[in-house]
């Protein structure tokens, strides 16, 4: 029972992902980009959760960031996606994948990732202004996010994981 | 030769003695061929430690101000009767919704506000956002109780605007950057850096008039037609508070 409760309570810690995206500390931007939030929860998540823990998170943090974000490209696909590789990552080598080099190089592949896919999103669907999307704009987006998020995963990513094999959680 | 040495005594006596008012209508004329110059400039130095003070100046400027905004009211009250004659879209100082802030996003992917007043409050999709010094963003979505804003940066945003010094019309864009681009409808705008955008008199989509931002350079080689780069005179990364104009024209207009 306690078991379910403190899983349901983590699981629950990904509503902080939005909570973050909203609030967006200025203080933790390079030239106005925050990092990416679902990228940092996701992570740790998936690695010690598996495949399927991982999709279902991913697809639970896409619907809850859309709603909050103007439209035009979807983050739902890319959070699945990134959700399935981290967990199957965490089943198949998950002796060696949590050392802080491994969580970062992660975290700015995936971040990386992220911004690609809305980037191309963004392109599909808004052919009308797709040379504005070529410009420094979405480069400097793309760039600050990813090595942003990837400093900061070996700290908050590692406590995280830390705290999910201290209580047990997930396994 | 008689009584030669007596008159010229006379006339010598006559001089003597009146030379003083001979000075003085002398000193007259000179002040009345200088236009008073030596006695307005005594009157300024005797008459100097009463002169009116700097608060009497504060009272005249405030005087000043509101008669400018006395006139400002009236040519307003014109306005919207004349734009009412010619069936054209008004707005009022009554239409606005002061809202706070609640979320910033002015970078990134989306380029958003969140505001803490939503439909409950008469808010609705396409309402124009102003901050202080003019349109900063379009209302994108609403809750009962938070309302989205698009800000004019964000990549994809789009409105009409209108160069006010030489009356043509543009699109500006968001590019994602601090300075959407103007695209001209013409080929030879004649516009010059410097000059003030402002939405359009005649939109039926946003409020007319509102001041949107200043030509910051131009191109006018770009095609398939100039174009220009804009600073927004609202900066959307300082502002804790906002101004929406509730879209009456969007109601007249279903």
């Amino acid at each position: 029972m306690v078991r379910k409760f403190q899983i349901a309570a983590f699981a629950a810690s990904g509503v902080l992902v939005p909570v973050m995206k909203l609030i967006e500390p200025n203080w933790l931007t390079i030239m106005g980009v925050a990092p990416s939030w679902p990228v940092l929860w996701l992570l740790p998540w998936a690695l010690k959760g598996g495949r399927f823990k991982g999709v279902f998170a991913g697809l639970a943090l896409g619907l809850l960031l859309d709603s909050i974000s103007l439209g035009g490209a979807s983050q739902i696909p890319v959070l699945v996606l990134l959700g399935f590789w981290w967990g199957h990552l965490g089943e198949h080598r998950s002796s060696s994948i949590d050392n802080s080099f491994n969580l970062g190089l992660l975290a700015f592949l995936g971040t990386a990732f992220f911004g690609l896919s809305l980037w191309f999103q963004f392109l599909l669907t808004q052919m009308s202004w797709s040379f504005s999307l070529f410009n420094a704009w979405s480069f400097q987006t793309l760039l600050s996010q990813s090595f942003l998020t990837g400093f900061l995963a070996p700290i908050l990513c590692k406590r995280l994981l830390f705290i999910f094999r201290d209580l047990k959680l997930l396994s | 030769m008689r009584g030669g040495p007596s008159l010229v005594n006379f006339r010598w006596r006559f001089l003597l003695r009146s030379w003083p008012w001979l000075f003085l209508a002398g000193f007259l004329f000179f002040v009345r061929w200088s236009k008073g110059a030596v006695f307005s400039d005594v009157f300024a130095l005797i008459s100097r430690p009463f002169w009116p003070g700097t608060a009497q100046r504060v009272w005249l400027q405030n005087a000043d101000q509101l008669e400018q905004e006395s006139k400002l009211h009236l040519l307003e009250r014109d306005n919207a009767r004349l734009r009412t004659m010619l069936g054209l879209q008004a707005s009022s100082k009554s239409d606005l919704v002061s809202v706070p802030v609640i979320s910033r996003n002015p970078r990134g992917w989306w380029q958003q506000l969140q505001l803490g007043k939503g439909s409950l409050d008469g808010i609705q999709q396409g309402c124009a956002v102003v901050a202080p010094g003019g349109l900063v963003g379009i209302i994108n979505s609403v809750t009962p109780k938070t309302s989205r804003v698009r800000l004019l940066t964000s990549p994809g945003t789009r409105i009409g605007v209108w160069v006010t010094r030489v009356e043509r019309h543009g699109i500006l864009l968001g590019m994602g950057t601090n300075r959407p681009q103007l695209t001209f409808l013409d080929k030879d705008p004649q516009v010059v850096v410097g000059d003030l955008l402002s939405t359009s008199p005649a939109s039926t989509l946003l409020p007319p008039n509102l001041p949107v931002g200043v030509i910051q350079s131009l191109d006018t080689e770009a095609l398939p037609a100039p174009n220009a780069s804009i600073q927004l005179l609202a900066a959307p990364e300082a502002i804790d508070w906002v101004q929406v104009q509730k879209c009456k024209w969007l109601e007249s207009s279903k």
